[in-house]
């Protein structure tokens, strides 16, 4: 098949080289110069820059002219499912990856359909989210985690196959859906798979040959430090930790900040002790994969509240001075402040809940440890009820940040929450190993809340919510771009829309009705002079699900539309 | 396709000697893969006379007999056996679940596959082609362990509820003094399915 793929695609390659401002000889290396100071003219990684911030500090299309803004050209990616990865655009080439473990490139001025990789999974290959959350870009390569852990290295100009490297056995549980992070001229990856029973860890390649460099379980073996969280025999081996959604980085210290999932099974009485590094940041060393540090938003996992999102590295007032910080709205519904410390240790500063939570009792001011309701722990044999439920007050789309106001933006669900009860289950191989079975999850929602997702702004100096629009009839699984226009731009929703919000306000100010759910990240780009805003719409994995969760519940349709399409827009002369 | 592949090997054997014919056609892509993997008895699927081997649980390993599976679910995950033992897991299009819901209620073509009021069908969900692992005591019915897909196991395994766009594959059996035997292939198309 890919045989056939390849020639395609070089047919297509050489008429659009004819016509379109993406011929390959032009390609735009990509250096870690640029990659640490990323122009403002492209996307080059999956949130815009090291910090995380999903920020562009283009303003062409502002507040003012933002109503104006039409779709100027569109692509179908042919294939369904959740669609979960920004638009990539490197000097007007785009790289958009896909469900199925499919890369398009396109030129992002004009559309022209420039070559596509796709990927030829295993027989009986299966993943619970069949999704893909971006490439990465170095040198004249494209880098793309497969869902069958395997990493690739794609010719950016021709979509061939450099190389490969297995990351990990996809029968054993390990699949991979984060874009990769670049650091260095090496390409780190992180592994999904909690629900399976997997040992997290992140791993680089040399992006020149594809070698490994290094490789760090977010999971210590016996004898290395934190093994004694682990009080059980052989837990360790099983227990999650999974490293799904991509990490940001530090320069100045060389340190990479990196998010873990929770614990498997998810029940805590099944693993006792505060199983580091399950839902926690680690801060590795950006040469050696060393872990420098770390912080655990909350210890011996029972929700299924990953800790999978890096936090954004802002600076922070602390004691009344500004430091370097992390900045993180958590899947267990609060907001934290850390401080990054120059020897890659975290300190806890502050947090405050943005949802409704009611299991935390309390925070430790000193060091961030939460004490835990016991009563909304659930357990094996022992039911419990918590909210919010186990999708959190957020799950992994994006938040952003603009440095220009200081303020986050997240994009957040509430009136929601799940009572589990676990059960000691046999691990089979690459199958459901959570302990409790996808019927007996016990999905609830408050009916007379009024909303379920909702769209927030925080002023990062002191913790005040800005606004907020609530979505009376969707939950939000809308990740968030700010713009130097004073935007904001989201999709998120059941009903399709992509909107542009005033940030400081939180007034919208247009929408736009698409193809299908949007869940992706919206990216922006300029090229030629011209700023466009890009994004992919392709509704699918867990948002669907919920969605036939909530048909149940309150009578929503279970059918939003599927099926992918790229969408850029531009403003209207 | 997919089925094509693995599961009426005699339909992709022919269409791999057409290959050379009609190089540019890209199913025949699926048919080399079928023919390399036909060589392995661990990967075909199902044959008439196999035993089916529990996957987990205390008797993992051995050939499910029908009063071993509980009356009225949960389904036991199995692969199959040829008689000398050689046990076809070589591929997860193999996985199978068998569950005993008795003999009230079932429909013709159902009842007709099953043996001892056990049914059996592919293990793989139509909608991303996971286990279908679990079990909903309220529906009485199989689970998808990715996205809730349920399948009434007394009906032919239609989907009730989530985004599968297809049941699961069938396969009969028999009863040899209570050891379930595979009477047929499978019938219906195994693995993920477009709508």
């Amino acid at each position: 098949m890919r045989k056939l793929l390849t020639g395609t695609s070089l047919g297509m390659l050489m008429i659009a080289g004819a016509v379109g401002a993406a011929n390959g000889a032009d390609y735009t290396p990509v250096t870690d110069a640029r990659l640490a100071n990323p122009e403002p003219q492209n996307w080059l990684m999956t949130r815009g820059n090291y910090q995380g911030w999903s920020y562009s500090p283009l303003d062409q299309i502002n507040t003012s002219n933002v109503k104006n803004l039409v779709p100027v050209w569109s692509v179908s990616t042919g294939v369904d499912s959740g669609h979960e990865a920004p638009p990539i655009v490197n000097n007007g080439v785009m790289f958009v990856s896909t469900p199925y473990s499919q890369v398009l490139a396109m030129d992002a001025a004009t559309g022209e359909f420039l070559w596509r990789y796709k990927r030829k999974l295993p027989d009986g290959f299966s993943a619970l989210h069949n999704t893909s959350r971006g490439v990465g870009l170095y040198g004249d390569k494209v880098f793309f985690p497969t869902l069958d852990a395997t990493l690739v290295a794609l010719d950016a100009k021709t979509g061939k196959v450099a190389w490969e490297a297995k990351v990990a056995d996809w029968k054993d549980g390990y699949y991979m859906t984060m874009a990769p992070l670049i650091v260095k001229g090496k390409v780190l990856v992180g592994v999904a798979g909690g629900e399976f029973g997997v040992r997290g860890f992140v791993e680089a390649f040399d992006a020149e040959t594809g070698k490994s460099a290094w490789k760090t379980y977010t999971i210590p073996a016996p004898g290395e430090p934190g093994s004694e969280t682990w009080e059980k025999p052989d837990t360790w081996k099983t227990g999650g930790a999974s490293t799904w959604m991509t990490g940001n980085y530090d320069p100045a210290t060389n340190t990479v900040y990196w998010g873990t999932g929770n614990g498997s099974p998810w029940f805590g009485d099944q693993r006792p002790g505060d199983n580091l590094y399950t839902s926690s940041t680690v801060a590795l060393d950006g040469d050696t994969g060393k872990i420098k540090g770390h912080f655990q938003y909350h210890q011996n996992e029972s929700w299924d509240w990953d800790a999978m999102n890096a936090p954004m590295l802002v600076d922070i007032q602390k004691n009344g001075a500004t430091t370097p910080g992390l900045l993180t709205p958590q899947r267990n519904g609060y907001l934290y402040w850390l401080a990054r410390n120059s020897d890659g240790s975290i300190s806890y500063v502050n947090s405050e809940a943005y949802v409704p939570q009611n299991v935390f009792k309390s925070i430790d001011p000193k060091t961030g440890r939460p004490d835990v309701d016991l009563a909304h722990k659930p357990g094996t044999g022992k039911a419990a009820q918590f909210c919010p439920g186990l999708w959190g007050g957020k799950d992994w789309p994006y938040e952003a940040y603009n440095p220009k106001m200081n303020m986050v933006f997240i994009p957040s669900n509430e009136n929601h929450c799940n009572n589990l009860e676990g059960k000691v289950e046999e691990r089979i191989p690459g199958q459901w190993w959570t302990g409790v079975a996808i019927p007996d999850f016990h999905f609830s929602v408050d009916t007379k809340a009024g909303f379920y997702g909702e769209l927030q702004a925080y002023y990062v100096d002191n913790g005040k919510r800005a606004w907020r629009d609530l979505y009376a009839n969707s939950m939000n699984w809308g990740s968030v771009l700010a713009t130097g226009g004073d935007l904001l731009f989201a999709g998120g929703t059941n009903d399709r829309m992509f909107r542009a919000y005033d940030a400081k306000t939180g007034e919208e100010l247009w929408h736009f009705r698409s193809n299908s759910g949007i869940i992706a990240p919206p990216s922006t780009f300029e090229v030629n002079g011209v700023q466009y805003v890009a994004v992919a719409s392709g509704y699918g994995v867990d948002p669907a699900f919920q969605q036939s969760l909530m048909a149940d519940l309150v009578g929503w349709n279970a059918d939003v539309p599927q099926g992918g399409v790229v969408w850029v827009f531009a403003v209207q002369k | 396709m997919q089925d094509c592949d693995l599961h009426r090997l005699e339909l992709c054997r022919r269409r791999a000697m057409l290959g050379a014919a009609m190089a540019l056609a890209p199913w025949l892509i699926f048919p080399a893969r079928a023919q390399n993997q036909a060589n392995d008895p661990t990967s075909v699927p199902p044959q008439p006379g196999d035993r089916l081997i529990f996957l987990a649980g205390p008797k993992k390993g051995k050939p499910i007999r029908s009063d071993e599976l509980e009356l009225g679910g949960p389904q036991a995950q199995a692969y199959p056996a040829d008689p000398n033992g050689t046990v076809r897991d070589g591929t997860r299009l193999n996985l199978v679940i068998a569950v005993r819901v008795g003999s009230d209620g079932l429909n013709e073509e159902t009842r007709e596959r099953s043996a001892d009021g056990v049914v059996a069908y592919s293990g793989v969900c139509t909608h991303q082609a996971c286990p279908v692992s679990m079990w909903s005591k309220d529906k009485k019915a199989m689970v998808c362990s990715c996205h809730g897909s349920t399948y009434d196991p007394k009906d032919g395994a239609e989907v009730i509820f989530g985004p599968a766009p297809q049941p699961l594959a069938a396969l009969p059996l028999k009863s040899e003094n209570g050891l379930l035997i595979v009477a047929g292939g499978f019938v219906g198309r195994v693995g993920r399915q477009s709508n």
